[in-house]
């Protein structure tokens, strides 16, 4: 009896071994890139953000310098005016985006006539290549371009909105409108997968349809609303190829978005080290975000079942 | 009574969506519409008020592709793609294999680790890697755009073939181990050949990745001869600053393929899209 129990543990341990020297086997490509494009470039970077090294020199001239490079963020206003812009942007953007996508993505779940040519017009700018559309919005912002010529029509002079402090960061924001279409199709995926009966039950029981939305609609999607809003403020952190090309981050860097500086800071004055610290605090920035909104979460994300990932 | 009234809001409210729906789509579509326009136009119409061109002048295109080095971009563009394609598609099938058959310890945290990876944000990264990559002589040259995609293809791409592996019963591998078949008989032989779909799905976003990627070449690539398309592009827009037409041309020319990829595949991206943020899968 003893003994048999014991070759079963032996056999079971056996098997084991084998999932483990294939499952290692199958994942080693990942976890090798891991290391090497993950890890590895963390621990450069963390040890990088407390040196100070011109890159042009060579490697021989990297200086470490303790916490000067985290000192020298307290008075440098141009990472102070980045932070602006990328925080005004989210501010202004994020709601917008987000309600226009998900009223879109309601009235395309409504069932009604012409929905697929619908879906295809309002995802295609999002496929559409970014370097693409900045040189599209370039020419419709311009002094002669297409939407002053619009407002010609109505009597109005427009400015060179890409050139106007005033204007600037507002005509990305106009320009982003028009490529929500990912966010859309996140959001009339999540729709679709709220059942019908349980708002049908909620209207016998006489909820309106407003009551129905707030009810049932938005808690049944309250997750699809998460991802999206962390997965925005990822974004425009990460915001960089229509301001790079657009703007340049002028005029007056009133479009000095934060990953712009990021990497204006490390391949144009090529100051590595600043530049590691900069992207530090990108992932400090963010990270404490993505905690606030997931800590927050218990109080408005409604998950139907407690296992999901 | 009742029922009819209820008929009729609905009614309205339908014709409501639908107009604000048809006002969003004119919104989407007049930028587009106006490039093609704008690309055919002649050079003295550039700055005037008609949105239409009088006459269409199909040789701003071929003046486009001839005022830069658009072959060799587009080639350039291509040796990178290729690569990436191949070099995505079997990594992350291999490792997405590894996460969804066997059990082997420590998975979960290894599976944790690379969902945090998908919010990385890759800025963190990109200075070290850029000095690695300069340290063995790889800047200005095309590997650290395809490298990478040969360890694991991107955490996102892993995710999506998981899921799916995962929803394909273990009935199917266990008949062809009985059969005698390896563990990477069964992986070529039968999984495979069922996830094409998402195979497909991860060959679409990888291109559409590499293609419109404007970050990685503009770190990595200095010399004109090895831009791509997309920095070409941006590189065109420096030297014909007034050229509206064929910048438009040049524009529409760099698109072409991902609409038409867009045009042909939807369902698979769509689908993709969906399953990466959890609402399907």
């Amino acid at each position: 009896m003893k003994k048999d129990k014991k070759t079963v543990k032996g056999k079971m341990s056996a098997a084991q071994k084998k999932e483990n020297r294939y499952g290692y086997l199958f994942a080693m490509p990942w976890i090798l890139g891991l290391f090497l494009f993950t890890l590895i470039p963390m621990i450069i970077s963390a040890i990088l953000s407390f040196c100070n090294w011109d890159i042009v020199t060579g490697i021989k001239t990297i200086r470490f310098v303790g916490l000067d490079n985290f000192k020298r963020l307290g008075t440098d206003k141009e990472f102070f005016q980045a932070l602006k812009v990328t925080f005004k942007f989210c501010l202004i953007s994020i709601p917008l985006y987000q309600i226009s996508s998900l009223l879109i993505a309601l009235m395309l779940n409504m069932r009604i006539k012409f929905m697929k040519s619908f879906r295809l017009i309002y995802f295609l700018p999002s496929i559409i290549p970014v370097i693409a559309a900045s040189m599209i919005w370039t020419q419709i912002f311009g002094e002669q371009g297409l939407l002053n010529q619009g407002l010609k029509l109505v009597g109005v002079t427009g400015p060179a909105w890409l050139n106007n402090t005033k204007t600037s960061l507002y005509a990305l924001i106009i320009m982003g409108i028009w490529g929500i279409g990912n966010t859309m199709i996140i959001y009339l995926s999540g729709l679709q997968g709220v059942s019908e009966e349980l708002k049908e039950a909620a209207g016998i029981d006489g909820a309106n349809a407003l009551q129905v939305f707030f009810k049932i609609t938005i808690p049944l999607i309250s997750p699809t609303i998460f991802f999206n809003v962390i997965m925005a403020v990822i974004g425009s952190f990460q915001y960089f190829t229509q301001a790079f090309v657009m703007t340049k981050g002028g005029p007056l860097n009133s479009t000095l978005f934060y990953n712009l500086y990021l990497y204006t800071t490390a391949y144009k004055k090529y100051e590595m080290g600043y530049a590691a610290v900069l992207a530090w605090v990108m992932f400090a920035i963010i990270l404490v975000f993505t905690l606030i909104v997931i800590k927050s979460s218990s109080f408005w994300v409604y998950y139907q079942n407690d296992d999901k990932i | 009574m009742n029922n009819t009234r209820k008929g009729y809001l609905n009614l309205i409210i339908r014709v409501m969506a639908m107009l604000v729906l048809f006002a969003g789509a004119v919104f989407i579509l007049i930028p587009l519409i106006w490039t093609i326009c704008m690309a055919v136009k002649p050079d003295g119409e550039i700055y005037t008020k008609n949105f239409f061109p009088t006459k269409i002048m199909f040789s701003n295109f071929s003046k486009a592709i001839k005022s830069i080095a658009f072959f060799k971009y587009f080639l350039n563009t291509v040796k990178i793609l290729i690569p990436n394609l191949i070099g995505t598609v079997i990594s992350s099938a291999i490792v997405a294999y590894g996460f969804s058959r066997f059990n082997f310890k420590g998975k979960r945290v290894w599976f944790l680790i690379l969902l945090a990876t998908m919010m990385l944000p890759g800025q963190i990264t990109m200075i070290p890697q850029f000095l690695i990559f300069r340290q063995i002589g790889w800047v200005n040259t095309t590997l650290p755009l395809i490298i990478p995609a040969f360890f694991g293809g991107g955490a996102f791409n892993i995710f999506l073939l998981r899921q799916y592996m995962s929803g394909i019963p273990k009935d199917f591998d266990e008949a062809a181990r009985i059969d005698g078949a390896g563990h990477f008989r069964v992986f070529a032989k039968i999984i495979l050949p069922m996830c094409k779909p998402v195979l497909t799905a991860v060959s679409i976003f990888t291109f559409m990745g590499v293609w419109n990627d404007f970050n990685g070449p503009l770190i990595y690539l200095y010399d004109s001869s090895k831009f791509t398309l997309a920095i070409g592009l941006s590189f065109f827009k420096g030297l014909y600053t007034s050229k509206w037409n064929l910048l438009m041309a040049a524009t529409l020319i760099v698109m072409l393929p991902i609409l038409i990829l867009f045009f042909v595949a939807q369902q698979y991206i769509i689908d993709g899209i969906s399953i990466s943020s959890g609402t399907k899968g």
